[in-house]
């Protein structure tokens, strides 16, 4: 209550010392951030270049693209600016039309990027329209990687926790198919050295090396991800630690588990705790990327395991609406929206779409139950940030430029409409386009982008 | 775990090794060459007119040229047979002009048979907005939303925007609803989409084509300087507004539409006469200075665009 109170002050005093234009700011900007929450090669940059583009060929060069999105009608689109976001690098959105133009995909995000787009709408209201020509709706987006992620739920976990509940995953699952020669390394470890710059080396090059090769196959859950990028700024090298077996980590004065339990704290407090602060902080609107390919190009056990992924990270966010005082005066934001968005929805046939999207209501399940009881608005759905595929000579099939510049037809059988239907033994591979020359086009022919602001934008239509 | 594509070499495949899994998409390649895809239609500013543009001669002018043909045809036929004295000796005249004639009799009979046809179709679009209002009242209920299927959607929509006469600003904005429709789009998503395209541009555009026309027929009011000129002026201004309004939806009023409308018309010219009468004897009550006129003509010049306004919103009922 104190902390309220003393934040209300702090509030009346800031109002007090502004100047007239930022009072006008006040009244006539409206400032929407989105979280999106997408784990690494879900699409997360390309969804944003895509987001950028459409939004400026809509509003700049007039295109007919976002034929949904109802919240900023083109006629009232006074103009649309890209603005850097304080504290964050500019996401570098030329660079990834200028990568798109010359054939590449925009390359994956290994540190965080934030931008802020700014669409001038004109004031259509009688009387506001004399004293506010214009209202400024400013999104917030931020572009981070999808490896740090999956490590702050280890932020509520002791080292012991984190290390138990590491063994367990690795020991079910499709990850150990691929944990096993890390689990070789750890039996034939000799725990009676002492811990020494060199001996934790040795074990956590041998753990990375596995973090590395279960990424390579599609799994989701690796912690911590954060060893994975060198743009971290965590000194993993310095600081590493590895999951130990229970028989090290139930005995607290092993200098194995004392060792691995101070560096397991210095990355709690020194990369994740300021981790969250700085971008997961306030939000009120989320989008949660799922890749369902991943899984479906591997096999059940991954869509499982992504479905677990998932209900891990929805702990990370603050939930529950926001009303205007606590926005607008407090600045304090509680999630509203959550979106769960299943990307590249156009590497299926139109007519396999309806089960993609059964399938992520599935794989969100876990996700949705941690705000069941809480006034939050959801929704499912497919988005193609572009259309790279065109329409096959089945309903069941689709034609894209593969990465070998060949135009090939994939023709599909059904895609499980659940996971038990998910075939035990068989997959569906992800077909491999090129950028297509003509990708403008196509990512303004992008889908379901509209459908997704006008739903986090809305007021519930 | 051994998981390998077994069909497509391009595809991205699962590559360790311990069982064979099957793949469930089989690709190969095709010997055409990838269509280009085209960048969505831009919309360009506002820039639809409210009066047609002169494409040649319309069949109006063709109609009164060979009716004054006709005449003036009669007119050398009086004088040739006068100056003749004998019309069997000269067939030729009498060909000419009889197909002058008769160019008219068809071009009049073709106009008549097209007017016809103009008000049947416009009976069909009401049947159709009546359609669209139900799928609209129906997209707004929860329950009958999930029920509504795409392709009756699509066939009501499209029907009714098939309807729209070429050139109309209701045609242009089908023409925009139809380049923005997506494959992947749903019945009400799609309902929503030809209500921000359609529905409510053409609305708007009516209520603003008439603003405008008001506030001509109240400055006609205004510069009239007696009471013949300006119900002259107000009827033509009323018939224009009928005509601008008809290209705004692209309908024209049906015949049961075009007897309300005259008869609001009916109304509104006997309003403004015992209008002009009542401000008149304020005139003249208050004096016949250059103030009292203005004032009088004011008054009318309002009274005129209320008049105006009023027969528009019995026109946008009838075509909305």
């Amino acid at each position: 209550m104190q902390k309220n109170i003393a934040a209300l002050l702090d509030k009346t005093l800031a109002a007090a010392s502004l100047t007239g234009d930022k009072l006008a700011d006040v009244f006539s900007k409206e400032t929407h951030r989105f979280t999106i929450t997408g784990l690494s090669r879900s699409g997360k940059s390309m969804l944003f270049t895509s987001l950028i583009t459409m939004l400026k060929s809509r509003s700049e060069e007039g295109y007919a693209c976002l034929p949904l999105l109802r919240y900023l009608p083109p006629s009232q689109v006074l103009d649309m600016r890209v603005e850097p976001l304080d504290g964050y690098k500019a996401f570098p959105h030329q660079e990834n039309v200028a990568a798109l133009a010359q054939g590449q995909w925009p390359s994956a995000t290994e540190e965080a990027y934030g931008f802020k787009l700014v669409v001038r709408l004109k004031q259509t209201a009688t009387f506001k329209k004399h004293l506010l020509p214009h209202t400024d709706v400013v999104f917030e987006f931020i572009d981070y990687p999808g490896e740090w992620i999956t490590d702050i739920p280890m932020l509520s976990k002791t080292y012991a926790q984190w290390s138990d509940s590491t063994w367990a995953q690795l020991s079910s699952g499709p990850q150990q198919y691929y944990a096993e020669t890390w689990r070789q390394v750890i039996n034939q470890f000799d725990f009676e050295q002492p811990p020494t710059a060199a001996n934790i080396h040795a074990l956590v090059h041998a753990y990375r090396n596995y973090l590395i090769y279960a990424k390579r196959e599609g799994i989701s859950l690796l912690q911590p991800g954060s060893f994975l990028l060198d743009s971290s700024d965590f000194n993993w090298q310095e600081f590493g630690f590895t999951p130990l077996p229970s028989s090290i980590t139930s005995d607290v004065s092993h200098p194995w588990y004392q060792a691995f339990n101070k560096h397991f704290c210095a990355f709690q407090n020194n990369w994740l705790t300021p981790l969250k602060q700085s971008i997961f902080k306030e939000t009120d609107k989320q989008i949660i990327l799922v890749d369902l390919f991943e899984g479906l190009n591997h096999s059940r056990q991954h869509l499982y395991q992504l479905k677990e992924t998932l209900s891990h990270l929805a702990d990370t966010f603050v939930y529950g609406q926001s009303n205007w005082f606590s926005r607008k005066v407090l600045k304090s934001e509680q999630i509203g929206k959550v979106a769960f968005v299943a990307t590249k929805a156009d590497l299926i046939p139109v007519s396999q779409r309806e089960n993609l999207l059964n399938l992520l209501h599935q794989v969100s399940e876990g996700a949705r139950a941690k705000f069941k009881d809480k006034p939050i608005e959801f929704e499912h759905f497919l988005v193609s940030a572009m259309q790279i595929t065109d329409e096959g000579s089945s309903a069941q099939a689709i034609r894209y430029t593969d990465s070998n510049g060949r135009y090939v037809e994939s023709s599909f059988e059904p895609i499980p409409a659940t996971l038990k239907d998910m075939e035990e033994g068989a997959h569906f591979p992800v077909p491999s386009a090129q950028v297509p020359n003509d990708y403008k086009a196509r990512i303004l022919a992008g889908k379901g982008v509209d459908r997704l602001l006008q739903f986090l934008l809305g007021k519930g239509e | 775990m051994d998981k390998s594509a077994s069909s497509a070499d391009d595809e991205k495949a699962p590559t360790t090794t311990s069982t064979r899994y099957r793949s469930k998409v089989t690709t190969q390649t095709l010997d055409i060459q990838p269509p280009e895809t085209k960048l969505p239609v831009q919309v360009e500013q506002d820039a639809w007119q409210v009066d047609v543009e002169k494409e040649g001669i319309s069949f109006g002018v063709t109609t009164l040229v060979f009716g004054v043909l006709s005449v003036l045809g009669f007119f050398v036929f009086d004088a040739y047979t006068t100056l003749s004295a004998n019309m069997a000796e000269h067939p030729i005249g009498t060909g000419v002009l009889g197909v002058l004639l008769a160019g008219f009799v068809v071009s009049f009979s073709y106009l008549s048979l097209r007017e016809w046809r103009g008000y049947k179709q416009v009976n069909t679009a009401m049947n159709d907005a009546q359609n669209i209002r139900t799928l609209l009242q129906e997209k707004r209920d929860p329950l009958k939303r999930s029920e509504m299927r795409v392709k009756q959607v699509n066939g009501v929509l499209n029907e009714h925007g098939k309807r729209f006469s070429r050139g109309s600003y209701a045609a242009q904005c089908f023409m925009r609803y139809q380049q923005t429709v997506q494959d992947d789009m749903s019945a009400a998503e799609l309902l929503g989409l030809y209500e921000d395209t359609v529905l409510a541009p053409v609305q708007e555009k009516a209520h603003k084509v008439l603003n405008k026309e008001s506030i001509t027929a109240g400055s006609l009011a205004f510069i009239s300087p007696n009471n013949l000129i300006q119900t002259f002026a107000v009827v033509w201004i009323s018939f224009r507004t009928i005509r601008r309004m008809a290209r705004v939806y692209g309908l024209r009023p049906s015949t049961a539409g075009n007897w309300k409308l005259l008869k609001v018309l009916a109304q509104n010219i006997a309003a403004q006469g015992v209008f002009d009468l009542a401000t008149d004897e304020v005139a003249n009550q208050i004096g016949g200075s250059l103030s009292a006129k203005f004032m009088e003509n004011s008054a009318e010049a309002i009274a005129a665009g209320a008049l105006n306004a009023r027969l528009g919103r019995a026109l946008i009922k009838l075509l909305k």
